[in-house]
């Protein structure tokens, strides 16, 4: 073996590196050669950042900058001058994208503005006129501005899980306002009945002071004390309304408008966001019994309104109401609990009690933010933790069967967004797993690069499991989002120029070894191979991953980097992540499965499927290949009509079902002919009339549907005419 | 997954579950053969499938032989005055939205002095279920033509005989706006007439079912030729509307496919002479109610009541200098 590529698989299989034929790459500030064209984010126009709008609850609550001001230069741009209108918005979105990634903090409309100070929009007329059509458009959302960082995955699902609460508050208190206002009227009602109600002195203070000498109050007091009903309102019923009005009027689940505005002395509304799973289930628990009061006066309430409330029947339900808790439905119109948490921050207790969360179906959304997807192992040697913890509390959500989960990097959050209301709509525990990258270990590489990367290396795929979209699997889970689903790494097409300065082209796989080759912890499994001693021997990871090693291996796994000054580099990887890379590979065979890409199930179905059709196309085509006379088409499959039931001519009865209510043949006899409990006819008893009357019946009959058959008495009068009328309906 | 909730099913326990006799109120004066008494059966069997509450129902009439409708019915109803059924129907929807309206109306109720009033119901489109029983004659004055009567008829009031083509219900209705349901039915097809009651109820917005239905006492031999000859009835079938069993199938042969929401063929359809076409001829179930349109969002609560008052008076309110720069 050649000295070099000795060097190299001893690397490969060692992870020793020998200075002579190899060099570190700390320090060198590699990227992956696909993040080349990367390296300034604020010049490129793409999803981040975002613009959380404020009052709205749909899928229009979170837009993208670059969205926005696509939409409004549709419009500005229809004149002859759209193209220096064009230039000078997109300058401006440049100026405002790069100072939220300086850290710029604000709403959309005043980082507009700033940003115009920026472009000198007072001094340049031209620009102020661009920006002053643009912006009426486009002014009419506003918000506050998020870039993809650490704080993003809380910010965002805050602001969608406020948005939520906001549409359920307002049915909530929309509900309760109308239950109050009837039950009120109720208990008005009543009062205006009573001797109270009927006095002279309250009829006076109804009619009020401007036609106060018109009436004899006295007289109209008397009349009414007489005239009204007498019936009494029964008092338990009055107390029970009572009850049910202070009920609903101090619940403190959702804030009242009296609450909001006036600060009256009244309770104040309990908080729903917690940053830890202990605090929210203790809240959950020492307020479910004021959930219970609530949601019981509210359904008796929706009783005492229709009239339909009966002490009899309803005490003894409701004494009990609750007492196994409330379903998810039932929980639903009251607001979900928040917790965010960050799994570098969780100790063992903590997600024990995220598990107790999302086992118990409680309506608690928890957003639990990864950092770090690249833990090292607890072994301290600069080695990937295998266990992963973190990555795979989603999966472990997916199997309690009854968890919204959604696991996505940052960077595709907006993607997700509607995905991330239904999540949040969902009757029980949703579990948000999200990729931030802003573990600040990766080669100065920005959170939204790194989590892009994360996604598109399968390191972190992103899915929804939706429990409410259908019974199986195929209706709950998604995997579609994931780039280029159907391959085990997603291929991209690479282009960079050679010595001769010639282009060249070729196509690169996206593995986990390319993520991880950036984070500097993960160093000393790579070593950089000098130009003049590349080799042959030197394959593409993907490449490597799929062959099998039988003996010493003769190539080395390579991958393809880029230095500061964007040079490409051949990075060779030891056998370590090679195998996280076969590791994380299976896994995303697994997710595929589940995705319905690659089924092996259903893969082994079509098989065996297909082998029986084959083998039964091959019978026939024998059979016909004998020359038998050909059987009739399949003429006995045409779908016979139910058959109809036999019936003798010399049996009396009624076509029932066409019997249209005409009362002509009961009027004659009511014992005979009765109706069924459609009211439609049939002989209920034919011993008791004569023949007579069944022959006059079916010629009576509006409809002809009676059919007097034979005479069961033989001796009966004038039979041999009777028969003759008879025949007609036989 | 439309799962109910444990509340849900604790406030239904205690529904009673009503049988037909349940809604049944007194026995019917009609005459005996006469076609009301399939309508009143069918719609009493709708009642009960439908657990529709007594007292949450009601059933609107205006005077005829028809009208006498909701005192058979033991349900709330309202015997109005001649023509004014649909007016006092459409009152009750608006001001008890929680009330299912019914209304039953006769040929001369509604197509002669009612006739305003039902263009504009039509228009309107409020939720009701409209039944016109329509046996072409005035039977409760004892035999005057009405305007349904076919040409030739003769009656009290054109004892030579109507001079006048009769006015086709299915037609006109057809040709009003924001028209959303049509049906046609015959009281000697239980089996159809309940099916299209039925698709009515359950359709949101007026419903309007034509029951051609016979008078055995004014003009029993009239509809002879489509009662006894089952091919000059003509079932409209189609997915989206109504499908006739196997046994109906068997007697009535003629049947048509037909789109309920093809409102040109069903006007072409609606005016055929020689057959009386059976089934569901229109339905279009986006036309917004007059209701939904007018019925305001707002919860009228003392305090809103309170507040708009307040801001009424305050334009007059002479304001301190101090607080008006407030």
């Amino acid at each position: 073996m050649e000295a070099n590529t000795q060097a190299h698989v001893a690397f490969f299989l060692t992870g020793r590196r020998p200075s002579e034929h190899l060099d570190a790459v700390d320090g060198l500030d590699l990227w992956p050669a696909l993040f080349a064209g990367y390296r300034d984010l604020t010049r490129l126009r793409y999803d981040f950042p975002l613009l959380l709008v404020g009052k709205r609850s749909d899928h229009l609550m979170v837009q993208s900058l670059s969205g926005l001001i696509d939409a409004a230069l549709a419009d500005a741009t229809r004149g002859g001058d759209g193209e220096r209108i064009r230039k000078h918005v997109l300058r401006l979105e440049q100026e405002i994208r790069t100072l939220v990634a300086a850290g710029a903090v604000g709403s959309f409309s005043a980082l507009w503005d700033r940003a115009a100070g920026e472009l000198g929009a007072s001094a340049d007329q031209g620009i102020e006129d661009s920006l002053r059509r643009t912006s009426a458009a486009i002014k009419k959302v506003d918000g506050d501005l998020a870039d993809c960082d650490a704080a993003l995955p809380a910010r965002l699902l805050q602001h969608a899980w406020a948005a939520v609460q906001r549409q359920k508050a307002e049915q909530f208190r929309e509900h309760v306002s109308r239950l109050v206002l009837k039950l009120s009227d109720i208990l008005k009602a009543d009062h205006e009945r009573s001797e109270a109600g009927r006095s002279a002195k309250h009829l006076k203070a109804a009619v009020g002071t401007g036609f106060v000498e018109a009436f004899d109050f006295d007289a109209m007091s008397r009349m009414l004390s007489t005239a009204l009903p007498k019936d009494e309102f029964p008092e338990p019923r009055r107390r029970r309304i009572g009850q049910l009005l202070d009920v609903l009027r101090a619940q403190q689940f959702f804030p009242t408008p009296a609450l909001a505005t006036k600060k009256t002395g009244a309770a104040k509304s309990y908080s729903f966001v917690f940053d830890n799973c202990a605090e929210a289930l203790a809240a959950f628990r020492k307020r479910l019994p004021k959930l219970i009061e609530l949601a019981k006066a509210i359904a008796i309430a929706e009783l005492e309104i229709d009239g339909q409330y009966s002490e009899a029947k309803h005490d003894a339900l409701f004494e009990q109401f609750g007492a196994n808790g409330l379903d998810p439905q039932d929980l639903t119109p009251f607001p979900d609990y928040l917790v965010c948490v960050n799994a570098g921050r969780m100790q063992a207790a903590e997600h024990a009690q995220l598990m107790e969360i999302l086992s118990s179906g409680l309506p608690i959304k928890i957003l639990l933010q990864i950092d770090d997807i690249l833990e090292e192992a607890p072994d301290g040697e600069g080695n990937l933790n295998s266990g992963m913890r973190s990555r795979q509390t989603a999966n472990m959500a997916i199997g309690l069967n009854e968890v919204y989960v959604l696991q996505s990097s940052s960077s595709n959050l907006y993607r997700f967004r509607e995905r991330m209301l239904r999540g949040l709509n969902y009757r029980g525990p949703a579990l948000f797993s999200i990729f931030s990258g802003a573990s600040g270990t990766a080669s100065g590489l920005p959170p939204y690069l790194v989590s892009a990367a994360a996604m598109e290396s399968r390191v972190f795929p992103a899915f929804t499991y939706d429990p409410s979209a259908g019974p199986n699997w195929a209706s709950r889970f998604h995997l579609e989002a994931n780039p280029q689903v159907d391959l085990d790494w997603p291929i991209r097409g690479f282009a960079y120029e050679d010595e001769q300065h010639q282009r060249v082209s070729e196509d690169l796989a996206f593995t986990l070894v390319d993520f991880v080759a950036s984070d500097r912890r993960y160093a000393r499994h790579l070593a950089r191979v000098p130009r003049q001693k590349w080799n042959g021997s030197m394959i593409p990871v993907d490449e490597s991953l799929t062959r099998e090693r039988k003996g010493l291996p003769d190539k080395v796994p390579s991958l393809l980097m880029v230095d500061a000054g964007n040079v490409l580099q051949k990075v060779i990887v030891d056998e370590r992540l090679i195998r996280e890379a076969r590791r994380c590979r299976e896994m995303w065979h697994s997710l595929q499965e589940l995705g319905g890409v690659h089924n092996s199930h259903a893969e082994r179905l079509v098989a065996r499927e297909r082998k029986a059709w084959e083998e039964r196309m091959q019978q026939e085509a024998e059979v016909l290949a004998a020359a038998l006379p050909l059987s009739p088409p399949a003429a006995a499959a045409v779908a016979s009509l139910e058959p109809e039931p036999e019936r003798s001519p010399d049996e009396a009865y009624i076509e029932t079902a066409r019997c249209s209510t005409c009362d002509e043949c009961t009027q004659i006899n009511k014992q005979m002919f009765a109706y069924d409990n459609n009211k439609q006819a049939y002989i209920a008893d034919i011993n008791a009339g004569t023949y007579a009357q069944l022959v006059e019946a079916a010629e009576s009959c509006q409809v002809s549907v009676i059919h007097p058959g034979k005479p069961r008495n033989p001796k009966e009068p004038g039979l041999e005419e009777l028969l003759k009328r008879a025949e007609p309906f036989r | 997954m439309n799962m109910m909730s444990a509340t849900e099913c604790l406030l239904q326990m205690c529904d009673e579950h009503l049988e037909l006799e349940d809604y049944a109120s007194g026995v019917p004066r009609w005459c005996t053969g006469c076609g009301d008494n399939a309508i009143l059966a069918a719609v009493q069997r709708l009642c009960r499938d439908e657990g529709l509450r007594p007292e949450k129902t009601v059933f609107v009439s205006g005077i005829g032989c028809s009208s006498r409708f909701p005192h058979y019915m033991k349900t709330y109803g309202f015997h109005g005055i001649h023509g004014r059924a649909l007016p006092i129907a459409e009152g009750i929807r608006m001001a008890r939205p929680d009330l299912k309206v019914f209304v039953n109306t006769g040929d001369g109720d509604c197509c002669s002095i009612g006739a305003a009033h039902w263009i504009h119901a039509i228009r309107y489109n409020m939720n009701i279920t409209v039944f016109l029983h329509d046996n072409q004659i005035y039977g409760l004055t004892k035999k005057q033509a009405s305007p349904t009567s076919p040409i030739g008829t003769r009656s009290n009031t054109t004892p030579r005989g109507s001079y006048l083509e009769a006015l086709n219900p299915l037609s006109v209705t057809l040709g009003v706006q924001n028209v959303s349901f049509v049906a046609q039915a015959v009281d000697w097809i239980p089996e159809v007439l309940f099916d299209i009651v039925k698709a009515a109820y359950q359709h949101k917005g007026l419903s309007f079912v034509r029951i051609v239905q016979r008078c055995p006492e004014w003009l029993p031999t009239s509809l002879d030729p489509w009662l006894h000859d089952p091919n000059k009835v003509l079932l409209l079938n189609h997915e989206n509307g109504l499908q006739s069993s196997a046994g109906l199938s068997r007697v009535y042969k003629n049947q048509l496919q037909h789109d309920p929401a093809n409102i040109d063929r069903a006007r072409e359809i609606a005016s055929s002479t020689d057959v009386v076409p059976v089934g569901i001829l229109y339905r279009n179930p986006e036309v917004p109610c007059y209701e939904d349109l007018r019925r305001s969002d707002t919860l009228h609560t003392p305090e809103l009541t309170r507040d708009g008052l307040n801001a009424e008076l305050d334009k007059y309110t002479v304001w301190p200098r101090e607080a008006r720069a407030a």
